[in-house]
């Protein structure tokens, strides 16, 4: 049953990749702003994606912080497959699949903890952090089978890698490594994950919900969509600072849209706009002080962005908000569902009452009862929904915005687009989701965008 | 757990019990026709409203299901809800147009004195269900433990905690209070 590999059976098997469905070209017309809805509806494009991106791609599974010591572990989903992320004695972080290798059960049904070991409820397969099978309720008769315990351990993901703090995981063997992976769009994580020396951490846990839409409509939104703020979350502005949205249409030369690899980020330079809408004065005069030192750790610009009206989606699924500091993850769940899980990031050395503001600020703004996600699911459901109609899902959509707005002449890395109101991330975004979704391995993925980064920095 | 939790069980009079009834039952009016302002009204000015999230942990993790530094839907003081009030009311907050239909059914009200004078520790049970639109239906469905404070002749919300059956909430919000 296993693929040979030496003497050693491979313990995370993939299918030769299945054939991909006919004239994906013709649902993206990017350059004429236009794309089909089939992509938010199909359930043969959606298994597709399953195999050609999140059986595929680096996906984020934890935050280093959240298992900081040996058999800390947390349990979360690669695309609909559960994974248990798991603390080492050496320091060093293995993923696994939570599922046992005899009769295929859960190990672990806590969403977290700490483990000296996994113990299938079924019958007791039990097996250490690092993965390996040590034993088993009535052994013997295993032992009486021949049954070889090094070749049953649990099933390993294909690599993890961290980066900034952030923790990222890839079911596929092939894949390139997490900093090519990631490319130029390091560059701006570190205005976030690296403004303060000793880096961020997750506080106060893990906040989950269920959305009937598409996954993609998620990550889209937060890869470059600021448009839609002044419009779906004016209520919740007014809630939290007594105003609207700040209406950022009118300085597009302040600015930018930048992507790399489907990930994107927009952005403005007002160091706190996010951060406001927390309504916490506290919070602006701590990145107000500390953005002088972001200048002289990563220069000007980027100590500009650190709490400033913006969001970013890394390519699939995980999505953060600067400022507001939630950090969240769109796992998919069919093509009209996802699981949401969020979490609240701020700066280790951050003083208490900072951290706790934060913590309260993503409850109150972005969790399912936040006075702007309260918004946002209706949105997305209903842009998934409206296309049960068999006419209406043949129409088409538009993402046109800021064709003519690419910055050429930049030292800045990445694809630079002028202005944050623009759908030029969308567009790069879909455009990689149509590269994944026809290559038939990482070798034929076309590299499109040119690193200005060193892989190794 | 919450302190209060280990308070004895002292039983009040059956007037003292019929008033607390009444108070819940009032509230839970007023949150199915969102009257928001009435609602907040019950609040005590020092109210800490709070419904944190759950965690699936193994029994002896001896973090526990839920703790006050941790996930929550509310953890709330007056200011906080007074914003949540101040969306609701807004004509641009969309998911509430055309309005949400809400049923609080609240049952199972157990009143004890509580550890101030003039001061109950009231448990109850819940079942929130909510309408949007066409066929939008989300059930909540847990139980509370409150702090009412006597004060005139009716009370204030001084503390309230929420808990859920649900760990991963089933809605895409949480558009109501509970």
């Amino acid at each position: 049953m296993c693929n040979a590999n030496g003497d050693k059976p491979v313990r995370l098997k993939r299918r030769p990749i299945a054939q991909s469905i006919e004239n994906l070209d013709q649902l993206l017309s990017l350059e004429q702003g236009r794309m089909s809805r089939d992509v938010f509806w199909d359930k043969d494009i959606y298994e597709q994606e399953m195999e050609r991106i999140f059986a595929r791609c680096w996906l984020f599974v934890a935050h280093e912080s959240q298992i900081p010591k040996a058999g800390d572990y947390v349990s979360t989903y690669m695309g609909e497959d559960n994974v248990l992320i798991v603390r080492q004695k050496d320091g060093s972080i293995k993923g696994f699949l939570n599922t046992c290798p005899h009769r295929g059960n859960k190990v672990c049904f806590a969403d977290l903890g700490n483990a000296r070991q996994f113990v299938c409820n079924y019958h007791g397969w039990a097996f250490g952090i690092d993965g390996g099978l040590k034993g088993m309720h009535a052994s013997e008769t295993y032992e009486a089978a021949g049954m070889d315990k090094s070749e049953h351990g649990l099933h390993p993901v294909a690599h993890v890698d961290s980066y900034r703090g952030l923790v990222f995981a890839t079911l596929d063997p092939e894949a390139p490594s997490l900093a090519e992976y990631l490319g130029d769009m390091r560059y701006y994580l570190d205005a976030i994950f690296d403004m303060d020396e000793g880096g961020t951490e997750f506080v106060g846990g893990c906040v989950k919900s269920v959305i009937q839409c598409n996954w993609k409509y998620a990550s889209e939104n937060f890869v470059g969509d600021i448009l839609h703020a002044g419009w779906t979350h004016d209520s919740g502005a007014k809630a939290m600072v007594g105003g609207p949205v700040a209406e950022v249409h009118k300085t597009p030369e302040q600015s930018y849209h930048v992507n790399f690899n489907g990930h994107g980020w927009e952005f403005n330079q007002d160091i706190v706009g996010n951060c406001a809408t927390l309504g916490e004065k506290d919070l602006l005069k701590y990145l107000y002080v500390l953005q002088p030192k972001v200048a002289e750790r990563l220069g000007e610009l980027r100590s500009k962005m650190i709490g400033a009206i913006s969001s970013c989606t890394l390519f699939p699924n995980t999505s953060f908000l600067p400022g507001q500091n939630t950090f969240r993850t769109w796992h998919p769940r069919g093509p009209g569902q996802i699981e949401l899980h969020t979490w609240t990031f701020v700066n280790k050395k951050a003083p208490q009452e900072i951290k706790d503001m934060w913590r309260k600020g993503t409850m109150m703004t972005f969790s399912p009862s936040g006075v702007f996600e309260m918004d946002d699911g209706e949105n997305w459901e209903y842009s998934t929904r409206s296309n049960a109609g068999f006419v209406t899902r043949q129409q088409d959509l538009y993402l046109g915005l800021g064709h003519d707005t690419r910055v050429e002449n930049t030292d800045l890395p990445g694809n630079v687009f002028q202005g944050q109101i623009n759908e030029a991330n969308q567009r790069a975004f879909y455009q990689r989701w149509l590269d994944l979704m026809k290559a038939d391995s990482w070798k034929t993925v076309p590299q499109r965008d040119v690193p200005k980064m060193k892989e190794g920095v | 757990m919450n302190a209060k939790t280990t308070l004895p069980e002292i039983p009040v009079d059956a007037e003292t019990q019929r008033r607390v009834e009444q108070f819940l039952f009032r509230e839970a009016r007023l949150l199915d026709n969102e009257r928001w302002d009435d609602w907040l009204a019950l609040m005590a000015e020092d109210i800490h409203y709070w419904m944190p999230t759950m965690e699936n942990r193994r029994r002896a993790d001896k973090n526990g299901t839920y703790a006050i530094d941790r996930g929550a839907l509310y953890n709330d003081n007056l200011r906080d809800l007074t914003r949540r009030v101040t969306r609701f009311k807004q004509p641009t907050a969309w998911a509430e147009d055309p309005a949400t239909r809400h049923a609080h059914v609240v049952s199972g009200i157990e009143v004890y004195q509580g550890g101030q004078p003039g001061e109950f520790v009231v448990h109850s049970t819940f079942v929130n269900y909510r309408s949007r639109v066409e066929k939008d239906n989300d059930l909540l469905v847990g139980r509370r433990e409150d702090v009412l404070r006597a004060e005139g002749d009716s009370f204030k919300l001084a503390r309230r905690k929420i808990i859920i059956t649900q760990s991963v909430l089933m809605a895409k919000n949480l558009n109501t209070f509970l």
